[in-house]
């Protein structure tokens, strides 16, 4: 695969991770689907989901550079992820409900 | 206790902040900007508008170029200030070293040669001083370009984040480095301040007033927080040299020492043999070195090229691999004897210490060919600007209801100061650009004038800030945020166009033919002119509404964030 689209998918999946890993908590949950709570379950399973993605993004970070650059690139995205997370939970939370297809509200 | 330990941090944050956030605001801008230097330069200089080159041949382009540089008239000058009794004439400098560095984004060369100075030094504690040439070239032709023609990037901008072009006693340097350590300070302080660090990790409330800025300021704080303590601890370790100048002064002897041990240990003669020698081919040497490196499995370009002693019998050139496709900056470096063109040494592998080093001040230095992390850089580094203006505006908001009343001018102070040092910045900035494009080609010691200009503009921006300062008095929004980013999208716009006009190279242009140096900085250009048009309404919309709800809660404080 080239490097372009290693990295791109890297940067994906520091967003999904960073996504993910804000709808593990309450107060954006409720930004996304107003005032309904998750489910334990639910809460459970966007974390891991939102672990798992943050060693994928870094493993595609390490497979596209030598690790001394990767590592750099990788600490970067998540940066990047939180900023744009951030702002879309302040102006188009819905967009973040794509993260979990499976939720029906 | 933990209360009143909080309330320490909070001061410290607030003060330190306050005072040297207006020296980090020059570190993390223009330090952004020099992630793209290069291209600024390829933008300033147009004739320099083509592919970046390799090193060109030593033998028959860089030899004779060298032995024509003669010391630069500012550099003698200097040195006579250092030494006892006249110097020799300018022209009759004996040459001792020599190099030439260029990178992956380097179309042109960088050439340089340190001149011995027979006098001796008027401070006792150094063995001689040196006075240096410089020139700039074009690898494929050989052409010098004039040394008038300022490189804004490399030469301006990029040296204005670590020196603040601040040279007498090196004070630059040092107001630099507090405002670093400042910066690890406040990252500390902050995070104690902070509390709810990853719980607010991705909060931000944009319609909730103060709230707001507080919010962009912990944002952009904590989401860059690697970015920003690596960048102010690198720029420390950098510059450790400068801070702790321990080998020129209490180590003195043992710095000697350890060269004589290094000498002995490398083979590298410290001290000419003061015996007149020949130069063998320079170009052989440069291939044997790129054999080598291709031994190792890294094959490379060269990114310095030096001599030693030149024209000594103790003479030798270093080859160093230029550092694309790692962290460190240049490596591998193999050296030679000039006389004869032997390997004298191979750089060891470097040792874990010496690695780490390398590793701090690459990732800061960033020599690497790598344009997403480009990208991100300039990311933190804005980051960094919006953190550092949010403070001073959240330092404005929270005080200037209570400074209006007891009749202070502290708010009024702060808030005039934190224009100049956010978009004042940007309009000295802006200004320079537009003079490069404007001033005529031909105009001797051109570089000085655009960076008259430059400050001239500042100063401007700085008076203009204090004249409109006095609404902030009446716990109002100053309209001078809103004036300057005006200023800035007319700066912003009209460059882009100037560079048309002047050059030719217009976006479509440039776009169509990929030349992204040229074209990445005018659409970036564009872009702060969009944002600063975006920001100049909102404020005006916040003045208004102040206005009608006469003296009423402000909501003008996001917007002069994003200014």
């Amino acid at each position: 695969m080239p490097d372009s689209l290693l990295l791109g998918l890297a940067l994906l999946s520091a967003l999904c991770a960073m996504g993910w890993l804000a709808l593990g908590m309450n107060v954006h949950w409720q930004q996304v689907y107003g005032n309904v709570a998750s489910s334990t379950r639910t809460v459970r399973i966007v974390r891991v989901l939102g672990a798992c993605a943050l060693v994928v993004s870094m493993l595609l970070c390490l497979s596209s550079d030598h690790a001394s650059i990767a590592s750099l690139v990788w600490v970067m995205a998540l940066a990047a992820a939180v900023f744009l997370v951030a702002f879309l939970l302040s102006w188009r939370p819905r967009w973040l409900a794509w993260l979990v297809p499976w939720v029906r509200t | 206790m933990l209360s009143s330990f909080r309330l320490s941090m909070t001061w410290v944050h607030t003060w330190f902040g306050l005072v040297l956030g207006y020296v980090l605001m020059v570190c993390f801008f223009f330090g952004a900007l020099s992630v793209f230097d290069r291209e600024i330069d390829r933008w300033a200089i147009p004739e320099t508008r083509y592919e970046p080159q390799p090193m060109p041949s030593f033998d028959s382009m860089l030899l004779p170029i060298f032995r024509s540089i003669e010391p630069e008239p500012r550099s003698y000058d200097y040195a006579q200030g250092e030494v006892q009794g006249p110097l020799p004439p300018r022209e009759s400098l004996a040459m001792s070293d020599v190099g030439a560095y260029t990178t992956h984004r380097d179309p042109v060369l960088d050439m340089y040669v340190s001149f011995d100075v027979p006098n001796k030094p008027k401070d006792a504690n150094l063995d001689h001083v040196h006075a240096f040439g410089y020139a700039t070239i074009d690898p494929r032709s050989g052409t010098v370009i004039s040394n008038d023609k300022l490189k804004i990037g490399s030469e301006f901008f990029y040296p204005l984040h670590y020196s603040l072009h601040l040279y007498w006693k090196n004070l630059g340097y040092w107001l630099v480095g507090m405002a670093a350590l400042t910066m690890l300070a406040a990252l500390v302080t902050g995070v104690v301040m902070h509390r709810k660090l990853l719980r607010e990790l991705f909060t931000f409330r944009p319609r909730k007033q103060m709230r707001s800025v507080l919010d962009l300021h912990n944002l952009t704080g904590v989401a860059a927080l690697p970015f920003h303590f690596f960048f102010a601890f690198t720029g420390l370790v950098i510059f450790a040299g400068i801070y702790f100048p321990v080998t020129s002064s209490m180590f003195k002897p043992q710095a000697e020492a350890h060269e004589k041990v290094e000498e002995l240990r490398t083979g590298l003669p410290h001290d000419p043999a003061h015996i007149a020698a020949p130069l063998a081919s320079v170009d052989a040497m440069v291939a044997e070195a790129q054999r080598r490196w291709g031994e190792r499995g890294m094959p490379g370009e060269v990114g310095f090229l030096g001599i030693t002693h030149l024209g000594d019998a103790n003479g030798y050139v270093s080859v160093y691999r230029a550092g694309t496709d790692r962290v460190t900056l240049t490596g591998q470096g193999i050296h030679f004897r000039a006389s004869t063109g032997e390997v004298i040494r191979e750089d060891p592998q470097p040792s874990s210490v010496a690695g780490i080093n390398d590793w701090l001040t690459g990732l800061h230095l960033q020599h690497f060919r790598h344009w997403l992390l480009r990208w991100l850089y300039v990311l933190g580094g804005l980051a960094g600007c919006a953190c550092i203006a949010t403070g001073f505006v959240f330092f404005v908001e929270k005080r200037k209801r209570q400074h209006a009343k007891a009749g202070a001018s502290g708010a009024r102070w702060a808030d005039a100061m934190g224009v100049t040092a956010v978009t004042g910045m940007l309009v000295a900035t802006g200004t320079i650009l537009v003079a490069n494009q404007l001033l005529p080609g031909d105009l001797p010691r051109r570089g000085d004038w655009e960076e008259r200009i430059f400050w001239l503009a500042w100063l401007l921006a700085l008076v203009h800030a204090f004249w409109r300062s006095a609404p902030v008095a009446e716990a109002r929004l100053s309209p001078a945020w809103r004036e300057q980013s005006w200023v800035i999208a007319l700066l912003c716009t009209a460059a882009p166009v100037l560079n048309w006009l002047t050059t030719g190279d217009h976006l479509l242009k440039t776009i169509a033919a990929r030349y992204w140096p040229v074209a990445g900085f005018d659409l970036a250009l564009l872009v702060v002119a969009t944002v600063a048009v975006y920001a100049a309404r909102r404020l005006g919309r916040a003045e208004r509404v102040l206005v009608e709800t006469a003296g009423g809660r402000g909501r003008g404080s996001l917007e002069a964030a994003h200014a």
